[in-house]
């Protein structure tokens, strides 16, 4: 028996020039939020992004962008939900809307290859992928099925969760994923330690995106996103390590 | 016609696995197509014909094969079959059509309603087998 997906994932995203994972081992650090701004700032600057997200039991994406799951548009595959001008974005969430998506492991694999194998990206400058908490199929899957994928790591400056994330970069290391920068969320004044942990690895500090108690408000709205101060803090983020 | 990114799929796949076999060696491919992700039979075989004209195996005769779905509960033990799955609308069987995993959304085991189950059979679209000329010549 042969599984003939994986061998059409490298054609569908032929077109697409630089791809990264946005993960962290810990959840609740903000890959989500982040992966959400960075594609708006790229999109900002005029560049065409594609975001991808793979939480699938917990995928949120569309609710930080504001985009109502339905089902997609068909064109010899499915197509990217339409964010923006030059933003579109693929959810589980399209397909199971706010029902709990309990899938086993194999399951997952399963998922993340049917999107990768029918999703019609096109030409895009960029695909975000927005990752689930922890180090388990979905890394291992992309890793396989993606050659050449960045990884940017997001962590809080807490001990809770760098603890954790530096499992995650040591796996990254391990694995030969290039990890493109650290992210330190949720940063007030205090984003040593992130600093440090990428120090200790040998792998790019990208930046802090600061703390924003208003933050929650602007969720939903494209429009207030980009203009967030923490879009600001992460596109000198991306700036700083050559995105 | 998302069945044409699944098709283009299959023969990528044949071409995979023919490797550095001669092309004229593929006799036949036998496809399974299961019944969870409801693919259009017709559109998945126009779309095989299509992306073939252009492939140096264009003469191997492609089967599909509808295999049926069942589900196995990891609750109760109980195994069912689709058509004793009631309820689903049409926009979730699409929803299940593009992303057979949608299914663990809406799909409950008949039994005990548990949402603990696998698809054991007949969940998407796989090559069976492929068929190579037995008279030599394919190495």
């Amino acid at each position: 028996m042969i599984d003939p997906r994986s061998s059409v994932v490298r054609r569908r995203l032929a077109g697409i020039g630089r791809i990264a994972a946005f993960c962290s081992a810990k959840g609740g650090v903000g890959k989500t939020l982040c992966t959400a701004l960075a594609g708006l700032v790229l999109a900002g600057r005029g560049r065409s992004v594609g975001i991808l997200d793979l939480d699938l039991q917990g995928s949120s994406t569309h609710l930080f962008l504001g985009v109502p799951p339905r089902l997609p548009r068909e064109e010899k595959g499915i197509l990217p939900l339409p964010v923006t001008a030059r933003l579109g974005l693929m959810s589980a969430a399209v397909f199971a809307g706010n029902r709990a998506l309990a899938l086993r492991g194999p399951e997952v694999s399963d998922a993340i290859l049917e999107l990768l194998a029918v999703t019609q990206w096109g030409g895009k400058d960029f695909l975000l992928i927005d990752m689930p908490p922890g180090i388990g199929e979905e890394v291992m899957d992309l890793a396989r099925l993606v050659p050449g994928m960045e990884a940017f790591v997001v962590s809080t400056p807490s001990m809770a969760s760098t603890a954790v994330v530096e499992r995650l970069l040591g796996f990254l290391v391990e694995m030969r994923l290039p990890v493109a920068g650290v992210i330190a969320n949720m940063a007030r004044a205090d984003a040593a330690p992130v600093r440090e942990l990428a120090a200790r690895f040998t792998v790019p500090f990208a930046g802090e995106v600061a703390w924003e108690p208003d933050l929650e408000r602007a969720l939903g709205s494209p429009q207030l996103l980009a203009g967030s101060r923490a879009a600001a803090s992460l596109a000198a983020a991306l700036e700083e390590v050559g995105w | 016609m998302h069945e044409w990114a699944l098709a283009e799929a299959v023969i990528e796949a044949t071409a995979a696995a023919l490797g550095d076999r001669s092309p004229s060696c593929l006799r036949g491919v036998t496809v399974k197509l299961g019944e969870l992700q409801a693919i259009d039979h017709e559109i998945f075989s126009f779309a095989l014909d299509t992306l073939l004209q252009d492939r140096p195996f264009r003469a191997a005769v492609y089967r599909l094969e509808k295999e049926p779905a069942s589900f196995r509960c990891g609750a109760c033990a109980r195994e069912w079959s689709l058509a004793e799955t009631a309820g689903l609308g049409d926009e979730t069987r699409e929803a299940i059509h593009f992303l057979p995993e949608a299914a663990h959304a809406f799909v409950r085991c008949p039994s005990c309603g548990s949402p603990d189950y696998r698809v054991t059979a007949g969940r998407g679209v796989h090559i069976e087998s492929l068929t190579l000329d037995a008279a030599g010549s394919c190495a």
